[in-house]
């Protein structure tokens, strides 16, 4: 495992060099790649934990990007970035209770409407202001966009991991097996399972607000785009959710399937993304890590 | 008379708009083993649940150790030295036998000192430990019992509530199991044991309560309700 951890290092490292000798094409492909992985692992801080699956993480992403758009040229941007993670976290504080009281489908199918219900109050709200979308002007450099991103791709990585390898995650791993048997044997099932939720929150916050500083623009119908939503669990799946190796690989793997087809077919990317996720998780239940893990004779 | 470690005084609890325990009262003296005994749906998982914290019961009280812990988390009730081994076992499936046992010592009471407890759990149960490696949901009942049953020590309880543990055993197994309760009696744990085995329950029992449609019907000595003429006619077919 040791040069398991030495190839993320490198790999992180290349991907905060990459603005000293890439081209601004390679820029955005590693943006990608950051952000999706940064989305991914906080997913699998609540679902691959708990076997919660939400089907609702652009809500967080959204709430982050709306949030920094209004306070952008307002404070400096370091700080609407952390305000962004701050209201995703307080978003999942506020709902998380109610929401997490549902399990199984209804607990899909509840994250997928509540990141719904968000994105058209947003776009009501927007147009009740007579705003078509807002342009942002001042915008960090690239360069200093894609350090964050990574950083928050390492954060993530980072935190998934402490999570598993806590008393926390051990508990976590208990309410999937059986929630009931987590709580004889004494898990604070209510209280660990609000953590995770707004664990997982926080930094999709922050890959919002950094995504709109990319684009500069804000358009509710796209912050909020559900496929934000179907793309981190498809990449999480295909990935694997055993280990934090799993939503990297996910995450690379789509991301760069995403550029090959993007310039030529855009929309078989789609395509792909269904099908890949059917065969995966009919035939490869384990996902890419457990691939690897077989290759590589490693757990 | 020694004060009883677990008191609970009227109980009342339902589900939803169906009432299901009325005023029940009964004790549990430290170092001894309490059975409830009843029909099916006579309440007996109810109490459990209710002095485990899994529901919450709608009037009355539930003292341990003479502290109140009627409202109290299910957490803080394991943390304080309460522990159920829950009706149908509910081992961890996926999970080896070792981590559904050392997840048995999350509760920070039970942290310190936790690779003792899992050697004396060893000690009780050799059979876990020659699985240890293996995925608790491909044991037989028996085992999953003992594994349920071990991971409930793994709390280090004071308290043990085993609800209908013998629940779908073999004779062999049934056996066993009411061999396991009697020594753990013996190294001084208190039980509390809500059982349809009449009989053998009765047999074991320090104290005894029949219950009736959620109302204790009838309580005494084990070997007083075993020799009783209403006990032996609905509940031991004699």
């Amino acid at each position: 495992m040791r040069l398991g951890s030495a190839l993320w290092i490198a790999l992180a490292g290349f991907g905060a060099a990459v603005p000293f000798f890439g081209s601004t094409y390679l820029m955005g492909v590693v943006f990608q790649v950051a952000m999706w992985i940064a989305l991914a692992q906080s997913w699998s801080m609540l679902s691959a934990t708990t076997g919660y699956l939400s089907l609702g993480h652009a809500v967080f992403y959204g709430v982050g990007a709306y949030v920094c758009v209004l306070l952008t040229g307002i404070i400096p941007f370091e700080f609407a970035i952390l305000a962004a993670a701050g209201s995703a976290a307080l978003f999942a504080a506020l709902i998380g209770l109610p929401v997490l009281r549902v399990r199984g489908p209804y607990f899909v199918i509840l994250t997928y409407g509540l990141s719904e219900l968000v994105r058209h109050v947003v776009m009501r709200i927007e147009s009740a202001l007579g705003s078509f979308g807002r342009m942002i002007f001042d915008v960090p450099a690239q360069e200093v966009l894609l350090w964050w991103m990574v950083g928050l791709a390492v954060l993530a990585t980072l935190g998934a991991y402490a999570i598993r390898h806590s008393r926390f995650g051990a508990g976590l791993a208990a309410i999937r097996e059986d929630e009931v048997a987590a709580q004889t044997i004494g898990v604070p099932v209510t209280r660990l399972k609000l953590l995770a939720f707004i664990a997982s929150a926080a930094i999709p916050g922050a890959v919002g607000g950094l995504a709109l500083l990319r684009t500069s623009y804000f358009e509710p119908a796209q912050a909020f785009d559900p496929v934000i939503s179907f793309t981190i669990v498809t990449m999480a799946l295909v990935g694997g959710t055993d280990s934090v190796r799993g939503p990297i690989l996910g995450a690379m793997g789509f991301a760069l399937l995403s550029e090959l087809l993007w310039s030529t077919l855009p929309q078989l990317y789609m395509i792909v993304l269904g099908l890949t996720l059917i065969v995966f998780v009919l035939f490869v239940p384990r996902g890419l890590s457990g691939l690897v893990g077989r290759i590589g004779g490693a757990r | 008379m020694i004060a009883p470690m677990l008191s609970v005084r009227n109980l009342r609890a339902a589900y939803g708009p169906v009432q299901v325990l009325f005023d029940v009262d009964f004790d549990v003296a430290p170092g001894s083993v309490t059975t409830l005994i009843g029909a099916n749906g006579a309440g007996k998982t109810t109490i459990m649940k209710s002095v485990a914290g899994l529901m919450m019961p709608i009037g009355g009280a539930i003292l341990f150790e003479g502290r109140d812990i009627t409202r109290a988390p299910s957490h803080d009730r394991v943390n304080s030295g309460l522990s159920l081994i829950p009706e149908g076992r509910l081992v961890f499936p996926g999970m080896t036998v070792e981590q559904n046992l050392r997840l048995g010592a999350i509760a920070p009471a039970a942290r310190s000192g936790h690779s003792e407890m899992l050697a004396d759990v060893f000690r009780r149960f050799p059979r876990l430990e020659e699985r240890r490696s293996q995925h608790a949901g491909l044991m037989s009942g028996g085992e999953q019992q003992m594994l349920a049953l071990g991971r409930g020590l793994m709390a280090r309880p004071r308290l043990i509530l085993m609800d209908e543990p013998t629940l779908g055993l073999a004779p062999v197994m049934v056996k066993q199991v009411f061999e396991t309760i009697r020594e753990l009696r013996a190294s001084g744990f208190t039980i509390l044991l809500a059982e349809q085995n009449a009989r053998v329950a009765l047999e074991l029992a320090d104290q005894a309560y029949l219950l009736e449609n959620g109302r204790v019907a009838l309580s005494g000595p084990g070997a007083e309700l075993l020799d009783s003429h209403d006990v032996r006619r609905a509940y031991l077919g004699m």
